[in-house]
């Protein structure tokens, strides 16, 4: 290319992994980036989990090197609480509106905690999926970056309680913060906006919502996570009962046109990954596994042959399409074994469905021309200009992810260098 | 361990299948929620889902032979939570069609009662012998030297025209030719299921026959199987009222033909009926069940959710001759008693029409279903069909049914 070799800014919009990523990989390359997350901290979905697959290494370890990264970067400016309102111009020329909600915390918050131990009000646990509870002001996650706490507006009475203002030596909170907006000039943008879990509620038959020993597989996740409202230990969330016997049910909304009809292409090793943490725990547990097709591409079928040779664990074809509960918290699942041809009804302690990814809803963003998006509601990256990463582009593993996001910061870099 | 199965597609099957409501058939990947979500299918060998892989592979030999298809009372609980929109409960609706016509004696003219383009030579068929019998009305009574029928009651008797001896043996003979077709279909139907049975290895019957033609009338009788559909319950009520309307409705007929030679019948229920006589206010209220039962069942198709289907033809020609029938009877029986001449003989006369076509179409049309349906539960009941399977999940530690593992490989390639 030629040109005089100025680097210009990008905009990454969202800030797990993928945009992390780009992040790095754009500002490394001598671009100003500017990251924009809509949550209080860094990570995404990616904190959230307690192991990666294959390799079963916690998510701490590949993130910490990153974050400190991003830390040490002069040229990577954050804003956490933030989310993008508007975006107009088009590739080599953007402006861009960001609007940030407060936090009611500065940069001088230590985390000491003074202030959680003070704090009256209470909010439900958003980053453990509701299981439990959190004060108000709270830590948003370990080893978050940014460190300081934040408090959820919702739940804080403000001022006129302001127990926490008292007990922080800092003065790092701030009640009266208010709600800014920065206006950004960037050659690019990168969409790396992620994912949330399919609405499992929505599952009528399989009992979500109705039967507390129904869980998702994010739930399972933080369940087995030492960050975890169980502190890492997998109990069944009626009575904290250990769990003898638990069931997977795949595709839980995946391929089904009356729910979402993309496959979400991580579930399977997902769900072969947590037998995993179950065997962990309880090596006598009986594991059932229900499916329509396992799909573990490439290497990630010698993973799937290692669980098969676990003698506890049992492998279904057949979808779960119903699911009840007795009146010892156990659950009856129900699928027809497609093998034998015959309706297999199993009772566990505890079923764990395994919701897809649903891409991110950007509606809010005001952009120019709008985004393309494929039939599923994933960004289709082809935009020039309007760049796109991860699971924002189609629903990939964390490895993927990082891969895309490297991809779509040498192409937004191409697009900002004058 | 058993002989590999050697499979024999049968293209032409599927593609009748396609054609006649099965469109989505091949967008099934057998993840089996519809054998899950189906209250009427047993636990051991469920329906639809092995119904659905055996149409895709056109296994004609299997589901001709397969009671399943009519142990289906079309819910649409299957087609309504399938998550390929693949329609299970109207390919089992095109299956249990091939089924009438392939079992069907002379199967002609089950294909016939398929194709709209017979339709004036299906309505011609009955015209003609109807009006043959009225030619040769005069002959026959001169011959065996019956009194002309001048000096009855009413003047205006319909039975003038029709008199009551021909229309016993014009329709008792008729009835007896579609008796021996009716007969000769069952036992192809039986044959068929149990020779598909002994092939799988199943032995013996579980029941003797006796008790399973009172399980299945019982079940008849009082809809059970129509009762636990979820999705489609109004199907339960439209079904009924056709049902028992009909029935009534045909022993009406029979009470009200034969009564001049019945030696039961007393002055109160002498026939012609008159209009407060229990038999007619009987028919009418069940004539009026039936066209609101039809009616009903119009507007369910109608508005049938997307996901369902709204029927083939094979569906809408039954509806349709059973409300002409019944329409054409009201309109017979109001003419009749607005003395309208000599429209309300030519009504009728159409009228007859529509019951005789009926009568005879009945081994090769819709109607068709009360025979292999209820030949289908007794079988279900015969052969032990709704026992109980093994709870427990086998999956891998137990070897599944070899010859149906064969078949998912070879689905694979």
């Amino acid at each position: 290319m030629s040109g005089n070799g100025k680097k210009g800014k990008i905009l990454v919009v969202g800030g797990g992994i993928s945009g992390i990523s780009a992040a790095i990989e754009a500002s490394e390359a001598g671009c100003e980036v500017v990251l924009v997350e809509k949550n209080p901290y860094l990570g995404g979905r990616v904190v959230q989990m307690n192991q990666y697959f294959p390799k079963l290494c916690p998510p701490s370890c590949g993130l910490e090197i990153n974050l400190r990264r991003i830390r040490t970067s002069p040229r990577i400016r954050c804003l956490t609480t933030a989310q993008v309102e508007k975006i107009t111009g088009g590739p080599g020329s953007y402006k861009v509106t960001v609007r940030q909600e407060p936090r009611y915390v500065n940069d001088l918050c230590t985390a000491c905690g003074d202030c959680v131990d003070a704090c009256p009000e209470e909010r439900p646990d958003e980053f453990n999926l509701d299981m439990g509870k959190t004060k108000a002001i709270y830590k948003t996650v370990e080893t978050a970056y940014p460190v300081w706490y934040a408090i959820d507006g919702d739940a804080c009475k403000g001022a006129e309680c302001g127990k926490c203002v008292e007990a922080c030596q800092y003065s790092a909170i701030d009640l009266d913060m208010k709600p800014g907006t920065h206006e950004l000039d960037v050659q690019a943008v990168i969409f790396a906006t992620g994912w949330s879990p399919y609405d499992a509620t929505k599952l009528e038959n399989i009992g979500f919502g109705k039967y507390k020993n129904v869980i998702t597989n994010l739930m399972m996740e933080r369940l087995a996570s030492d960050s975890g409202p169980t502190a890492g230990k997998i109990k069944r969330p009626s009575d904290d009962k250990d769990i003898e016997s638990i069931a997977f049910v795949q595709c839980a909304g995946s391929r089904d046109e009356n729910h979402m009809e993309q496959c979400s292409g991580v579930c399977c090793m997902g769900s072969l990954k947590q037998t995993r943490y179950v065997r962990e725990q309880y090596p006598d547990a009986q594991i059932y596994i229900f499916y329509i097709d396992v799909r573990t591409p490439g290497r990630l079928e010698d993973f799937y042959a290692e669980v098969q040779k676990d003698e506890k664990v049992t492998l279904i074809k057949g979808k779960v399409a119903k699911i009840t509960e007795d009146s010892s918290g156990d659950v009856e699942v129900e699928a027809e074994d497609t093998l034998s041809g015959n309706r297999v009804k199993q009772k566990v302690n505890l079923a764990v469905l395994a919701t897809g990814l649903v891409p991110a809803d950007l509606s809010s963003i005001e952009i120019d021309g709008g985004l393309q998006k494929d039939e599923y509601g994933f960004l289709t990256g082809e935009q020039p200009g309007l760049f796109s990463a991860g699971c924002a582009r189609r629903p990939v593993e964390v490895a993927a992810c990082v891969r895309d996001a490297a991809a779509a910061a040498l192409k937004a870099i191409q697009c900002s260098v004058e | 361990m058993p002989e590999p199965t050697l499979l024999k597609p049968d293209q032409k099957f599927i593609n009748r299948i396609i054609k006649s409501g099965g469109g989505n058939i091949k967008k099934c990947f057998q993840c089996a929620t519809c054998s899950v979500v189906c209250e009427l299918s047993p636990d051991r060998r469920p329906f639809p889902r092995k119904e659905m892989i055996w149409a895709q592979w056109g296994l004609q030999d299997r589901l001709l032979a397969d009671p399943d298809v009519w142990l289906c009372h079309q819910c649409n609980d299957c087609s309504t939570h399938c998550p390929r929109g693949a329609k299970p409960s109207e390919v089992l609706a095109a299956l249990r069609r091939e089924s009438i016509i392939h079992h069907s004696v002379p199967r002609f003219l089950g294909k016939w009662m398929n194709d709209p383009r017979y339709v004036p030579l299906m309505l011609l068929i009955p015209t003609v012998l109807l009006g043959l019998a009225l030619l040769l009305k005069d002959p026959i009574e001169s011959v065996l030297g019956f009194s002309k029928q001048t000096g009855e009651r009413i003047v205006f008797s319909y039975s003038s025209m029709f008199p009551h001896w021909l229309l016993i043996s014009f329709f008792l003979f008729f009835s007896l030719l579609v008796l021996l077709a009716i007969i000769a279909g069952v036992m192809r139907f039986w044959r068929a299921m149990k020779a598909a049975d002994a092939r799988s290895g199943m032995t013996g019957p579980a029941k003797g026959l006796r008790a399973s033609i009172i399980a299945a009338l019982k079940n008849i009788i009082t809809h059970d199987k129509f009762a636990t559909c979820s999705t489609e319950r109004p199907r339960f009520l439209s079904h009924f009222l056709v049902f028992y309307g009909f029935i009534a409705l045909f022993v009406v007929s029979i009470w009200a033909m034969t009564a001049k030679y019945n030696p039961l019948i007393y002055s109160s229920f002498a026939y012609p009926f008159s209009f407060w006589s229990p038999w007619r206010i009987l028919a009418n209220v069940a004539g009026i069940a039936v066209v609101i039962g039809c009616l009903l069942m119009i507007i369910e198709r109608l508005n049938e959710n997307k996901k369902a289907g709204a029927g083939s033809y094979f569906d809408w020609a039954f509806i349709g001759i059973l409300l002409c029938v019944v329409l054409s009877g009201f309109v017979t029986e109001i003419l009749h008693y607005g003395r309208v001449e000599p429209h309300r003989h030519i009504v009728y006369f159409v009228h007859l029409v529509f019951v005789f076509a009926l009568l005879i179409y009945l081994p090769y049309s819709k109607f068709a279903h009360m025979i292999y349906r209820t030949t289908a539960m007794v079988y279900a009941e015969y052969s032990g069909r709704d026992a109980e399977a093994p709870t427990a999940a086998a999956g891998k530690k137990q070897e599944g049914e070899k010859e149906e593992k064969n078949k998912a490989e070879e689905s694979k390639e």
